[in-house]
């Protein structure tokens, strides 16, 4: 089960550079709709790399969907070469995404991010219209309800 | 996207933004972990049954 309080946690901890992206983003936004996972989009600098790895050390991260004893190293070599990764710790399955469709990177997101206070920590998520434009950009089938949803929700906060 | 929108629960929507960010993600990871256990219950059924 996904344990969003401690990563969170962990990843504020090592001051990681993040915004959560995604399932989690809806939910912070007023979705009902049941995630299994973090989805964030990380800063690629290199002392950003070191700081995520060091925040999810200690949780085990193995890549997601792939057999056991599989050699992976979670160093910042590996995070280098790759660019997304599907993983599972022990606090949950989480997904690094060096950019998005329809929002791009870090850096391209950053401005239009909004900055969450949760869990005694504080990190960025991105902005409904923001959420919107990605899951438009993604095009998948299965995100077709999640994207009415997301629009049900823009359409209700402007009642509000 | 019209379709799809009416048949969102909107009253789940108007109760989930009464709540703060926090209580938002608490609630999630409440029913995860109720969606856990409803799987592992269906297992254990499957498994009884055969």
């Amino acid at each position: 089960m996904i344990d969003f309080d401690a990563l969170l946690t962990a990843l504020g901890r090592h001051e990681v550079s993040f915004i959560v992206v995604g399932g989690a983003a809806a939910i912070a936004h007023g979705s009902a709709r049941l995630t299994q996972d973090l989805d964030i989009v990380y800063d690629r600098s290199p002392e950003n790399l070191d700081r995520l790895v060091a925040a999810l050390a200690e949780y085990k991260p193995y890549l997601r969907g792939v057999p056991a004893g599989l050699p992976f190293h979670w160093d910042r070599a590996t995070v280098t070469r790759g660019l997304n990764f599907t993983l599972v710790t022990s606090l949950g399955d989480i997904d690094l995404l060096g950019e998005i469709p329809g929002g791009g990177t870090y850096q391209d997101l950053l401005p239009e991010a909004i900055e969450l206070h949760i869990f005694d920590t504080r990190c960025l998520c991105l902005s409904l219209d923001q959420l919107i434009r990605s899951k438009r950009a993604a095009g998948r089938p299965k995100d077709l309800d999640a994207l009415a949803e997301l629009e049900a929700i823009r359409e209700e906060r402007g009642q509000s | 996207m019209e379709a799809y929108k009416k048949d969102i629960d909107r009253t789940l929507i108007r109760e989930n933004l009464k709540l703060t960010v926090e209580e938002r993600f608490r609630k999630a990871m409440a029913l995860a972990r109720f969606a856990d256990e409803l799987k592992r219950a269906g297992r254990e059924a499957r498994s009884r049954k055969s």
